[in-house]
């Protein structure tokens, strides 16, 4: 049921849209004068529409790569390549949402949304306020266009961050645990939501979590990640059905046959990983 | 003893005087604060005016402090004096925030800036207003001069300070959040920077208000033959300590005054800081 390289079979010898080759990341401490590798030799290829979910273990260097996807952390060797060109920094085919939400709390959630298109010079004529009001309907905001962050629950903000991701229309989008500060509830109901929003408008994405079900619910690919140095584990996938949602999926055997393989996988080592920690 | 057990068991529900008082609306604290300040001043006047049991000289009643008031209404020492105190402490304040607001950015945006100024304005920052009250006789003579120049050494660092903080603990993830969209340099000054700073520009004149107001009274207690210190050092000198205390209130209000109008133009600057203060 795995497949143990990030290599996979594709109908057509399509181009991957990210190439992540043979990249390696490491920081300079200062306070120490050690240097930390955060992640070592990750080779991953994602192609155009894919959904592919990342899960590790707390400080395996996932958010890393994606920091590395986005432009905004240098890779120390290796490359990525996003449609064939290597990527110098950040870019309006990329967006991002965070764990921690990121909005601005002195912009109302229509102001917020907009700030997407604003930062790229996309406020000529009159069009983009409908690309904004488009979005807010989308993630489902409607009414809150004049709510300013901190009037809106954890939810109703990420919501927001997603909205202004999509508004610009990226070809990728880059999600790091958008789900992790999120009560259970909401979270359960937000990734249905994330499916059908993604299945709906063809993007690629790169979606990092903690959470198994999560990993296997919304993903195509699941790439697992080891620490100490961050490096890819495995990568499997997933062959469920689509459309998914958290109900239907979760009496399948097939998701109980991952989610036991991942709990293994992932046991095993967040073990080495204490073990590393407590030396 | 009773209202500190109210809120106290879990059992015990919010009862008594602090249920009562949690209950209330706007109109009706209102009400009772003032009810307070009606007993207090009802308690002073009886303790010091009828009764006599402190020397009305040393603390005078409620009723010879409006008896003082009216006096220095009626024979217009109130109104030069303040205007004389007004015009060194406007000066002041608006020389304080030319000055603090640049220097305060410029400090939270470059480190080396910082470095150099840093030190210098936490030390003058330091120091009590007071101590530089005879220098500042000596530098700018005994006029208006010495005046200002206390509100603005008063004035300056909370404003600047204050500002260079604001803009050193601007959020890492919104500025990443900035440069992910493919914001510039000076957008993530523009949109970033200087919007999370504004609270911290506004709780900074807060403080100034307070500290220029301290300042100017300190700067007119000596040596000053007008302004609201001058006033009040002249009016306990001859034993007109009613009229001592009218002009105290009346810098008291002034303070209070300008504090909250800073607050309501926070408001309407930055309505996004509401919620957070309450």
């Amino acid at each position: 049921m795995t497949t143990p390289t990030a290599e996979r079979d594709e109908p057509a010898a399509s181009a991957p849209l990210i190439s992540v080759r043979d990249l390696t990341v490491s920081y300079h401490v200062a306070r120490t004068g050690a240097t930390l590798t955060a992640v070592e030799g990750v080779n991953l290829d994602v192609h155009e529409g894919e959904f592919v979910t990342v899960l590790g273990p707390s400080g395996c260097g996932k958010t890393t790569v994606m920091n590395v996807v986005a432009g905004l952390v240098a890779p120390t060797s290796g490359e990525v390549l996003v449609d064939g060109r290597p990527v110098t920094g950040p870019g309006p085919d990329r967006a991002v949402v965070f764990q921690d939400y990121a909005l601005l709390p002195w912009r109302t959630v229509f102001d917020n949304v907009k700030f997407g298109l604003e930062m790229q010079k996309h406020l000529k004529g009159d069009g983009w306020r409908d690309r904004v009001q488009e979005a807010i309907e989308l993630v489902g905001l409607s009414g809150f266009e004049n709510s300013y962050p901190k009037e809106l629950s954890g939810g109703m903000q990420q919501r927001v961050g997603l909205a202004r991701a999509i508004v610009a229309e990226p070809r990728i989008l880059l999600m790091d645990e958008p789900l992790g500060a999120v009560d259970a509830l909401t979270r359960e109901v937000m990734r249905d939501e994330i499916e059908k929003l993604i299945a709906a408008t063809g993007k690629t994405v790169l979606f990092i979590t903690h959470s198994i079900e999560e990993a296997i619910l919304l993903g195509d690919r699941i790439v697992v990640f080891k620490s100490h140095p961050g490096a890819i584990k495995e990568v499997i996938e997933t062959k469920l059905a689509r459309p998914r949602s958290e109900r239907s999926v979760q009496s399948d055997p097939r998701f109980l046959e991952l989610r036991d393989h991942l709990w293994d996988a992932l046991q095993a080592e967040a073990t080495e990983a204490a073990v590393a920690g407590g030396s | 003893m009773s209202v500190l057990f109210a809120t106290g068991g879990p059992r015990v529900a919010r009862g008594g005087l602090a249920g009562w008082l949690a209950g209330l609306s706007t109109g009706g604290r209102a009400a009772v604060i003032a009810v307070e300040v009606f007993v207090v001043l009802l308690l002073w006047q009886l303790i010091v005016g009828y009764w006599g049991i402190i020397n009305p000289v040393f603390f005078p009643p409620p009723l010879a402090i409006a008896q003082g008031f009216a006096e220095i209404v009626a024979n217009g020492s109130l109104a030069a004096n303040a205007a004389v105190s007004a015009q060194a402490w406007l000066t002041g304040f608006t020389i304080a925030v030319i000055v603090g607001i640049p220097v305060g950015l410029l400090m939270g945006a470059s480190l080396p800036v910082d470095k150099v100024v840093g030190p210098i304005a936490w030390t003058i920052y330091a120091t009590p207003a007071i101590a530089y009250q005879p220098l500042a006789k000596a530098w700018f003579g005994f006029g208006i001069g010495p005046v200002i120049f206390l509100v603005v050494i008063s004035a300056l660092f909370p404003i600047m300070l204050n500002i260079a903080a604001g803009m050193r603990t601007t959020s890492p993830s919104l500025l990443r959040a900035a440069r992910v969209y493919g914001g510039s340099q000076l957008d993530l000054y523009r949109r970033v920077f200087l919007p999370s700073t504004v609270p911290f520009l506004f709780a900074g004149l807060r403080q100034a208000v307070v500290l220029a107001t301290i300042g100017m009274v300190v700067a007119e207690l000596s040596g000053s033959s007008s302004g609201m210190g001058a006033l009040i050092i002249r009016a306990a000198n001859t034993y007109q300590t009613d009229q001592a205390f009218a002009a105290i209130g009346v810098v008291v209000c002034w303070s209070v005054g300008m504090t909250g109008l800073v607050t309501l133009i926070e408001r309407r600057v930055a309505p996004w800081t509401r919620k957070a203060r309450r």
